[in-house]
């Protein structure tokens, strides 16, 4: 396999011993590969700050000019965007814990309990990646209407669920197999049960996979706007995607004003991924140690 | 670990406890609900938003619960709310082909007992496209046409003080802009709608209006003469540098975007943009393209027509009273919209217009002095045809297809 | 031990360890996937009458005359085999160089996950006007580097079929064009996934390595590689499906009418909304779902042969 290869001929040359020239590169590498990453979220301020004509014909790259600040004040007016923002945090969080307590449980049984078709159901879990989420619309409308679920939190805490499940599983799996079994059976013979092995030995190893498995399914769930305005008309529980599209109208939209909602939405994501992501960072060292 | 699950289990009971606790409304009033596509910063939300607040004074009995989505999104819910029957008593929707299928799958309720009230402020002829089997199924909102807008900046600059009245005269003035390296037409190639408003017009002005209302609606054949003369005469424009080179890879916004920047001298589109082209201060005319066949066709013979459309859920608990209010409301939006400049009015006016902007005002008085308007083709035709029409006109564009292949290949694909 | 793991009250748990993963998969996921199934057998415009039409609805995807499924297939293929030779090997090089511990490790590891924070319509806005034909930053910077010429006309990225005026020659590179900011958008999302990898290796483990003088590359291979294989598993699945699944990006960058750059999710939603028809949106769906599906199944068998190697 060619990606294999590639990857460790790249992986060589990051010895710690290795030429000082060619830590240079690795470095500048870096660097330079950062900047493109962050170009985008300058690109989205200074987006923020224009008007159309500014953004589409004459000032594509630059700074703003005239700085157009009335896009936040209109982006702020279209509606209560931050009511929009709490109730995306809100969904994503119980979204999240739905997704992690149904895929630990799920993977507990699949991976740690020997039976005849846990690899059969495994890959039945895995259908789930597959399904692609415009397929589902109508289906899922319907059920969510007989349910009488339309416009409520649950109207899109449980698909949202449902579709990061597999996505969690894998995650898991991927984590949970790497726990040698040995401290399963250490625990039976100190007369632990199927659930005191779960609590007690698995969950506290699996800090990683739930810290990743936490940032996938919050991803999904964050910037999606197909279910979101599909299945949530109501203002009260609007996500923040399907009130940021509230901006753009039929014939004419304030694309600075977009930008700005964007932007509003982006911030503090950018601002909780850095903060958390030391926590995960740690997540993942603690988790090392002790496996 | 239990701690937390337990407090997230009770979490999730609590807001479903909350979600179903808070459905309760005044018993006295009937609630009715509406779905549109005015959002929050769409041109035509002012004219909802003062609609619905003169329709509370009038109807204190009825509260309106409504909400707007995307204009994209919004074809996937309603489409998606009519499949798991869960429509909305009032919905927006698009005349000819998108509300006919929801008439046809018995879904829409018959406004012509409603209608006998408002007889006289809306005219029989306007509501030509939501009428199947002579019967009215639709309230018509604002309307517009397909507009020549025209930079009069730049068309001086080349000697000419109004837009080119005659099809002759255009091209001479397109010869002169290019002459003097100026970019007559802009033309978004991304969106094929865009190229529809240049080719319906060029196609209507060589065949006649009659013609090509057959061919989308009443069933002609698409293999006319005519009409492939037309998409050959678009494509010599194409190919003599009339159009953007680099409009093939662009978007709507993007070719708007420069035209207000005085980058082409022309721009034919929806006469929705005149609010838009009124603030941005340029000084803009606007025109309906000339004649080209006059054995064939006229000056006011026009592409557009009412097409914005609000109608009433057969399943709705209160369908007569909301087929009233429907008719109460669709009259004050385009009342407010026509005044806004969003569009023109489909209903009759008896309000003074004198304060709607130069250029609406113009396309008013165009319109009043039309004989003919032929529905945007992707709005008349069912939504297969459409899309079949859509592809080959795009390809058009691009110049993948000339004339000839372009009736045989739809004469093939359609009828 | 075996005993212990083999009880026969098992059953139970097993079930219910499963269960609430069941409900979600079966409610949301299942019962979907059967109606598609179901519905596909069907013209049908997603309400009122149906009509039984048998196999017309994949006999029209295959023909190709009206929807072009084959090409959309050969597009997502063409996209999941480049983001296995380019993004996730710059995904996992990447998580390896941090893993490892560089200069600015969590500064890099946040900055290299940002563009799957921003919202897929800044994104794409932000492409256009990278592809944007006279003055785009592409166009402008092979101006500078002197590949394209001063009478050269602008490269049209993003058209479906455009001319070369000095050639004559017809070309699209809208295909490209799209798929470029779609591998790179996701590198950071890969590298994050495999980062959490190379973190779980214990470090005892690395430094009982070195101490026997192995260098990092030996490491890399023999210690961290081996253990990251179901990560490495689960990231070759996301990104292959995810190809397979790409929308958003083709939405806003070649809109629905793409003819060049058409992916079965598109077709699926022009199909469904814009043509009217739900039962041939249906079978794309269906063989969409089936794709994936095999491709799972493929990169589990390939892992599972090289486990036992």
């Amino acid at each position: 396999m060619g990606r294999k290869e590639a990857s460790m001929d790249l992986s060589q040359y990051q010895v710690g011993k290795s030429s000082k020239t060619v830590r240079v590169f690795i470095w500048i590498f870096m660097v330079v590969w950062a900047c493109i990453n962050l170009y985008p979220l300058y690109w989205m301020l200074t987006f923020s700050l224009k008007d159309n004509l500014q953004i589409w014909t004459t000032n594509k790259f630059g700074l703003p000019d005239p700085w157009v600040w009335g896009n936040y004040k209109e982006a702020l007016d279209s509606g209560p965007i931050f009511k929009y923002f709490f109730n995306s945090i809100l969904v994503a969080l119980f979204t999240i814990a739905l997704t992690l307590i149904a895929a630990l449980m799920a993977t507990y049984a699949i991976s740690r309990i020997q039976w005849r078709f846990s690899k059969t159901v495994e890959r039945i879990f895995m259908l789930g990646i597959t399904i692609p989420i415009q397929a589902s619309v109508v289906p899922v409308f319907v059920v969510l209407n007989k349910l009488e679920m339309l416009d409520s939190y649950q109207a899109l805490v449980i698909p949202y669920a449902a579709f990061a499940l597999a996505m969690a599983i894998l995650i898991c799996s991927g984590f949970m197999t790497e726990i040698p079994i040995s401290l399963d059976e250490a625990a039976y013979i100190d007369g632990c049960g199927r659930a005191g092995v779960f609590f007690k030995v698995i969950l506290p190893l699996m800090k990683p996979a739930m810290a990743t498995a936490s940032i996938y399914t919050f991803l999904q769930c964050w910037n999606e706007l197909m279910f979101a305005q599909t299945f949530n008309t109501a203002d009260k529980y609007m996500t923040l995607p399907v009130g940021i599209m509230q901006l753009t109208g039929t014939h004419t939209t304030n694309w600075g004003a977009v930008g700005a909602a964007l932007s509003i939405a982006t911030i503090p994501m950018v601002i909780i991924y850095v903060l958390l992501s030391r926590r995960i960072q740690d997540s993942f060292i603690a988790g090392a140690i002790k496996g | 670990m239990k701690k937390i699950l337990a407090t997230l289990l009770v979490l999730v009971t609590a807001i479903s406890l909350c979600a179903c606790g808070s459905r309760d409304g005044d018993k006295d009033k009937i609630t009715l609900t509406m779905w549109c596509i005015a959002t929050k910063s769409d041109s035509n939300r002012a004219s909802y938003e003062a609609a619905i607040k003169d329709m509370e004074k009038k109807y204190p009995d009825i509260k309106l619960d409504w909400s707007a989505t995307e204009n994209e999104a919004y074809k996937t819910k309603i489409k998606t709310a009519v499949s798991g029957n869960s429509m909305p008593d009032i919905f927006f929707t698009w005349s000819c082909a998108f509300l006919g299928d929801f008439v046809k799958a018995d879904k829409v309720y018959c406004l012509d007992n409603a209608y006998k009230k408002f007889a006289n402020d809306l005219d029989e002829k306007m509501c030509k496209n939501t009428t199947y089997d002579g019967k009215k199924y639709g309230v018509p909102l604002t309307m517009n046409i397909v507009g020549l807008f025209a930079n009069m900046d730049i068309l001086k600059e080349v000697g000419y003080n109004d837009v080119p009245g005659t099809y002759d005269e255009l091209i001479a003035c397109c010869d002169k802009l290019v002459a003097a390296g100026k970019i007559p037409f802009g033309c978004a190639g991304k969106e094929t709608w865009c190229v529809t408003e240049y080719l319906e017009s060029i196609i209507e002005k060589s065949c006649g209006a009659k013609t090509l209302d057959d061919i989308f609606v009443n069933g002609a054949t698409w293999d006319n003469a005519d009409v492939t003369k037309a998409v050959n005469i678009f494509q010599e424009m194409i190919t003599k540098k009339y159009f953007d080179p680099n409009g093939v890879a662009l978007s709507n916004d993007e070719i708007k975007g420069n035209f207000i920047a005085g980058q082409y001298a022309f721009y034919m589109n929806g006469t929705w943009n005149c609010a838009d082209f009124a603030k941005a201060g340029i000084n803009v005319k606007v025109a309906e393209f000339p004649v080209i066949d006059s054995s064939k066709s006229k000056l006011g013979q026009l592409i557009g027509g009412p097409s914005d459309t609000l109608a009433v859920a057969k399943s709705s608990k209160n369908a007569e009273k909301a087929a009233e209010y429907t008719f109460e409301l669709g009259k004050l939006i385009c009342k407010y919209g026509y005044l806004d400049g969003c569009g023109l009015p489909a209903w009759k006016v008896d309000y003074d217009e004198s304060k709607v902007n130069a250029l609406t005002q113009s396309v008013a008085k165009i319109v009043a002095a039309s004989d003919y308007m032929v529905l945007f083709g992707d709005t008349a035709m069912p939504s297969d045809e459409a899309q079949k029409y859509l592809e080959f006109v795009a390809k058009v564009y691009t110049s993948e297809v000339n004339g000839k292949q372009f009736t045989d290949g739809l004469k093939a694909a359609i009828r | 031990m075996r005993v212990m793991t083999n009880r026969k009250n098992d059953w139970i748990s097993i079930i219910l360890f499963l269960l609430p993963a069941l409900i979600l998969f079966i409610g949301i996921l299942v019962a979907p996937l059967i109606a598609s199934g179901y519905f596909s057998f069907f013209e049908w415009k997603g309400f009122g009458d149906k009509t039984y039409i048998g196999l017309q609805n994949y006999k029209d995807l295959f023909d190709g005359t009206e929807v072009p499924f084959l090409l959309s297939a050969k597009n997502a293929l063409l996209l999941a085999l480049f983001s296995l030779i380019i993004q996730l090997p710059l995904s996992l090089g990447l998580a390896l160089l941090l893993g490892k511990g560089v200069k600015g490790e969590r500064f890099f590891l946040s900055v290299n996950f940002l563009p799957v924070l921003i919202s897929s319509v800044v994104i794409g806005t932000l492409w256009k006007k990278i592809y944007y034909p006279t003055g785009g930053l592409l166009n402008s910077v092979l101006r500078a580097l002197g590949i394209l010429k001063k009478g050269q006309a602008d490269i049209l990225w993003l058209a479906e079929s455009a001319i070369n005026p000095q050639t004559g020659k017809r070309y699209s590179y809208i295909l490209g064009a799209v798929f470029v900011p779609m591998i790179w958008q996701y590198v950071g999302y890969h590298m994050l996934l495999m980062y959490a990898g190379v973190k779980s290796v214990p470090p005892e483990l690395r430094e009982a390595a070195k101490i026997d003088g192995a260098t990092d590359g030996q490491i890399n291979r023999h210690i961290v590689l081996p253990s990251m294989k179901q990560i490495i598993k689960v990231c070759v699945i996301f990104s292959v499906t995810g190809s397979f699944k790409a929308y958003d990006l083709i939405a806003i960058l070649a809109t629905y009418k793409t003819r060049q750059a058409a992916v079965p999710s598109i077709l699926l939603l022009d199909q469904t909304i814009n043509w009217g028809k739900y039962g041939r949106g249906s079978a794309v769906a269906v063989l969409l779902i089936i794709m994936c599906f095999l491709a799972a199944i493929i990169i589990s068998e390939v892992f599972k042969d090289r486990e036992k190697v």
